[in-house]
């Protein structure tokens, strides 16, 4: 069957990316969907390793301004 | 990562919002003020940058551009409290954080380096194995359509039966 899920990797293992940047915005806005909340595991396929780097690096780009909290 | 070097003197980063009310001949005193608390309160600023004028992600305090500037530094001792201190004093400065950054060393480096290869040469691997695998689907395909020619000639030969022993 073709309808079969391909499975998805991470995105930070594939690239070998050990720390994420919070200072890179555009790269975390694929991982926040248009409400500007994280987006889960299940959605992006981010290891848990990199899923909890992820959220800090959002959560601090937000404090500096680079994300939105909310949608305007 | 489970190897911490005690001796290497801890290196922070630190990016700072200025506000839009200034030009941007004004913003240079600001971070030259930046950079002299770094200094005297011990620290060693090794790198800073400026982003320019940015658009703000949300208004903050009634603006929505501000100047963007990055600066990391080397800082002994414990209180790297102090510098958060003076910063959050300055009314110029909207927004400032501090995070503390690993220094790649060269072991890292040559880690990297290693993983990234095996990287590149699993990449190669699966595209071989994706070429085999289309030549395979290719071969199936073809006597799949084998197949439904017999298909097509069991049809006729039912036909004929049909035909023959339809007067009963």
């Amino acid at each position: 069957m073709d309808i079969i899920k391909k499975e998805k990797k991470c995105h930070f293992c594939v690239n070998n990316i050990n720390e994420i940047d919070y200072k890179d915005a555009e790269t975390l806005r694929r991982f926040i969907n248009s409400y500007m909340k994280i987006l889960p595991r299940k959605r992006t396929g981010t290891c848990s390793w990199h899923q909890r780097k992820l959220a800090t690096a959002i959560k601090r780009a937000r404090v500096m301004v680079l994300l939105p909290f909310i949608r305007r | 990562m489970s190897k911490t070097n005690t001796s290497r003197i801890p290196h922070y980063e630190l990016l700072y919002i200025v506000s839009n009310k200034f030009t941007e001949d004004e913003v240079k005193p600001i971070m030259k003020k930046v950079t002299d608390i770094i200094n005297n309160r011990g620290g060693k600023t090794t790198l800073i940058e400026e982003w320019g004028k940015k658009r703000l992600a949300y208004p903050v305090k009634n603006f929505s551009h501000a100047y963007y500037v990055l600066a990391e530094f080397d800082f002994e001792g414990e209180k790297v409290e102090s510098i958060d201190r003076d910063l959050r004093m300055m009314s110029e400065i909207l927004r400032h954080q501090i995070v503390s950054k690993r220094v790649k060393t060269a072991e890292d480096i040559k880690k990297e380096k290693e993983i990234s290869q095996k990287i590149a040469a699993r990449k190669e691997k699966e595209a071989e194995k994706e070429v085999k695998e289309t030549e395979k689907k290719e071969e199936k395909e073809e006597e799949k359509k084998k197949g439904k020619v017999d298909m097509g000639e069991l049809d006729e030969k039912l036909d004929k039966i049909l035909e023959t022993d339809d007067l009963l």
